[in-house]
């Protein structure tokens, strides 16, 4: 059985309950470190203590430290007192560097000559906190996270479920079992040229095979049994965008059985030479990603340009919206509620942390129908599922750094 | 023996560049002016390597932003006989912008050139990296940009980096287009054009004009520019302005007097009134932020002490001081010294040229990682090199403590270093130690 899907407000939770649970302080390894030190220099007697926090602990964990080093320094039979009737004053800093905490100690002993000594221990790769959820409909289903750029993912019904990872140079089988994606078998994938700078990728799902692969410049054929094998050549063929909904579209005959569209071998964009067409559009600007949306006898199309503007194309009129700023991902997800259709959207917003939402294509503008909802990190893939019920993203998060891939649907209030 | 880092790891840094917001554009010239003047791009070149070399050149390992060596040029490495030798891994695949394959003999005479106190062997696809003592921190060595690899061929430098040099008029003007085949991905710009040896004033005007997109910012004018609603990026504290002593004391009086001297320079002041807070007061050579100690090293104005070991010194010979007179900022920092040092009694005669007794430096930062940091300012200041027990910061604080205690050096501030970006300039990027990454920099159409 598949796992629940979660809600978006538990999803963005998880994420950053887990790396602050992982930055929870263990300050033992410090405090075991200095405290023998201290007494080597003092000995057993009354001296003062003073702590003073230069590094980015928290006031909590500052107490913290200084509950354990007291304890440390009482077992040695160092007992801590007011300066005017101590024999020692130690004055600790709590620093740090890029690596590691660094604690300080001085002390001052009557006359003799300050005393320093210094002991230091890693610090976690992260301590910053995450962002504030907000309850929403649009729900995501995590499904891995790696440290390998993630371009696209699909799941393929069956028994057992398999999950399909493309990353730059293989593409990775899942399989879920016991409540879990376990990796399985991987298979390279061989670029002739470097692959570009913002590499992007599509898995395409077949009936007579299992799948195709489109990467900048290479074409990838899967077989049609497991376990897999694949046969990738140099290819500038036109990547398969959206069959699904097309498939599925209404009995006017004015629909194309689906839309291909050449890629920019060596960019991150389509070139916009559409394969068939849409009606009689042949071409629509260069665009960095698509999303259609059915009318009861035609299908609009929706191109995320390069030049940042919308395009939209319905078969013989192309317009332009300068006027509605979205960001560069697009993807179209049907439902069962509404429109029918609706249109995830990323949206300007600060570097590194993007945003997105949720809007329906009444007539030629969007109507907002979600809120704003802050991703945490970095959205570098967007694609809807050829099932047309959820699409798929991948999201660089900004704590971990590593790829998520998830599945996002909508669901009615 | 031991192997470290990941191929993944850096690949997923590298990588990291699409933004759902708005995904890179390809396209544009970067338009950018500096005030380095270099005769050469070469990073094995006779002046040392600008900084400029990061654009063609590159090196076999890269410090993350925590100072932690990163695969690049080579996926991995491991260390053999307590750090002595070094064996490291070269990535498959990658060419030179002539199209020229990256192998293990090509990178062993790159660095043997780089090191002359190294035995560099090619051993299959890795090299060999043998020194005479134990080199803990040789991969973050190798992250120095004098190790980038080049290959020579007619006198002429190539490089693996994302960028090659189409036109090059030493000191004046440089001018940079894609690699089309760099092995990272293509960047981003068509091409970059690089102003050189244009002074603050100069860049601010190009700027204004709209005549370059990137400029440098001086410390002291961080603030300004800022206020002025400029979109300005600067570094943590890291570049050292010190006053260095040609010579150690030769006598117990001149090792009181220069005790005097580092005691009564008003360090506080001269980085807020001469640097407007564009630094950051320090007795230390590295900065807090990268030892984790550097507090510990006394900063501030000690009129009182500096009076007691003044008197200590019987005989004082007035000092030279030396300061870059093509840089007001060094003038009056020189003078300030000039003042405080006459209040404990002590005499500084300043100078622009000619024999000194100690200069008035600024050294630009090179590594993140402390220890090469450490090694590489003891380079520069001429001071031998320094000794670590280990990798611990107590360990690297004996090795400055070490350092400071030749009486050769006085630490004054670390400074910032800044850029002003134009708003249409996207993911400008540069390492903890300053290295300009423009592979990932994208130009969006300005608005108006």
């Amino acid at each position: 059985m598949f796992s629940p899907l979660a809600r978006w407000v538990g999803f963005v939770l998880a994420l950053c309950i887990f790396p602050q649970a992982s930055f929870s302080a263990d300050w033992h390894q410090l405090t075991d470190q200095l405290a023998p030190k201290i007494t080597a220099v003092t000995g057993p007697g009354v001296v003062a203590l003073e702590i003073e926090n230069h590094s980015s602990i928290s006031a909590a964990d500052v107490e913290q430290v200084r509950s354990e080093l007291k304890s440390a320094l009482s077992t040695a039979g160092i007992k801590i007192w007011q300066p005017d009737q101590a024999s020692a004053t130690i004055r600790i800093t709590l620093s740090e560097n890029l690596q590691n905490y660094v604690w300080v100690a001085e002390i001052q002993q009557a006359a003799e000559e300050r005393s320093l000594l210094i002991v230091s221990a890693p610090r976690p790769a992260s301590s910053v906190g995450g962002q504030n959820a907000r309850p929403l409909t649009l729900q995501a289903t995590r499904l891995i996270s790696r440290a390998e750029p993630i371009l696209d993912v699909a799941v393929i019904e069956g028994n057992p479920r398999r999950l399909l990872v493309l990353g730059r140079d293989s593409v990775t089988i899942y399989e879920f079992t016991a409540n879990r994606w376990l990796q399985g078998q991987s298979v390279a994938i061989t670029h002739d040229k470097p692959m570009p700078r913002d590499p992007r990728g599509r898995i395409f799902l077949r009936k007579d095979h299992l799948f195709d692969l489109y990467l900048p410049g290479v074409g990838c054929r899967s077989g049609n049994a497991w376990p897999l094998t694949m046969n990738c050549t140099a290819s500038d063929d036109p990547w398969s965008l959206a069959a699904g909904p097309l498939q599925s579209a209404p009995e006017s005959g004015s629909l194309e059985p689906g839309l291909s569209v050449f890629f920019s071998p060596a960019r991150n964009f389509f070139t916009g030479a559409l394969v068939p067409g849409i009606g009689k559009q042949k071409s629509a600007p260069p665009f960095y990603s698509a999303a259609p949306v059915p009318r009861d006898k035609y299908v609009l199309w929706l191109f995320a340009g390069i030049d940042g503007q919308l395009h939209i194309l319905d078969g013989i009129n192309q317009q332009n919206a300068p006027k509605i700023e979205w960001g560069s991902e697009i993807a179209s997800v049907h439902t069962a509620c509404r429109s029918g259709w609706e249109v995830l959207a990323t949206l300007p917003g600060d570097p590194g942390q993007d945003t997105i939402q949720v809007f329906e294509f009444p007539d030629r503008g969007p109507v907002e129908v979600s809120q704003k909802i802050e991703l945490p990190g970095d959205l570098t893939a967007l694609w809807a599922g050829q099932n047309s019920e959820s699409a798929a993203a991948v999201v660089r998060n900004n704590e971990t750094g590593n790829y998520e891939a998830m599945l996002l649907n909508l669901t009615c209030n | 023996m031991r192997r470290c880092c990941s191929i993944s790891l850096a690949i997923s840094l590298l990588y990291a560049v699409a933004l759902g917001e708005s995904r890179p554009h390809y396209g544009g010239t970067l338009r950018v002016a500096v005030k380095e003047a270099p005769a050469s791009i070469d990073p094995g070149g006779t002046a040392g390597a600008s900084f400029l070399a990061s654009f063609v050149f590159e090196t076999l390992v890269r410090l993350d932003d925590r100072g932690m060596p990163q695969p690049h040029l080579a996926t991995s490495w491991q260390a053999e006989s307590g750090d002595q030798r070094w064996r490291i891994f070269l990535r498959s695949g990658v060419t030179f912008s002539d199209a020229a394959r990256l192998d293990a003999a090509t990178v062993a005479a790159s660095l043997r050139a780089a090191n002359a106190d190294w035995k560099v062997m090619a051993a299959g696809d890795a090299v060999i990296i043998e020194t005479a003592s134990p080199r803990p921190a040789l991969p973050a060595e190798l992250a120095l940009m004098s190790n980038a690899v080049a290959r020579h061929e007619n006198a002429k430098a190539i490089g693996t980096g994302p960028f090659l040099i189409s036109q090059f008029d030493p000191g004046k003007h440089l001018s940079l287009k894609a690699n089309d085949q760099y092995w990272n991905g293509r960047p981003f710009l068509d091409a970059v054009e690089i102003e050189l040896g244009k002074n603050y004033r100069e860049q601010s005007a190009l700027f204004d004009l709209g005549k370059t997109d990137v400029i440098e910012i001086a410390p002291e004018n961080i603030h300004r520019a800022e206020a002025a609603g400029r979109t300005v990026l600067s570094s943590r504290p890291f570049a050292l302005m010190a006053l260095a002593f040609a010579e150690p004391p030769k006598s117990a009086d001149e090792s009181h007097a220069r005790n005097a001297l580092a005691m009564s320079i008003d360090r506080t002041a001269i980085n807020h009134v001469v640097v407007q807070d564009g630094g950051e007061p320090t007795g230390a050579l590295l900065p807090n932020w990268l030892s984790g100690y550097g507090f510990v090293f006394p900063a501030g104005k000690n009129s009182e002490a500096a009076r007691r070991e003044k008197l200590l010194a019987r005989r004082v010979t007035p000092w030279t001081l030396r300061y870059d007179a093509g840089d007001p900022v060094s003038r009056v920092i020189a003078e300030r010294i000039q003042l405080n040092v006459r209040d404990v009694g002590l005499t500084i005669q300043l100078a622009i040229s000619g024999a000194s007794d100690l200069n008035l430096l600024e050294i630009s930062p090179l590594s993140a990682d402390a220890r090469v940091q450490l090694r590489e300012l003891a380079s520069a200041l001429g001071l031998p090199a320094p000794k670590l027990a280990g990798s611990s910061a107590a360990d690297l604080y004996a090795a400055e403590k070490a350092l400071l205690e030749t009486q050769q050096v006085i630490p004054l501030l670390h400074l910032k270093s800044a850029v002003s970006v134009r708003a249409n300039v996207h993911r400008w990027n540069s390492s903890a130690s300053g290295e300009w990454r423009v592979e990932d920099v994208w130009l969006s159409a300005e608005k108006p």
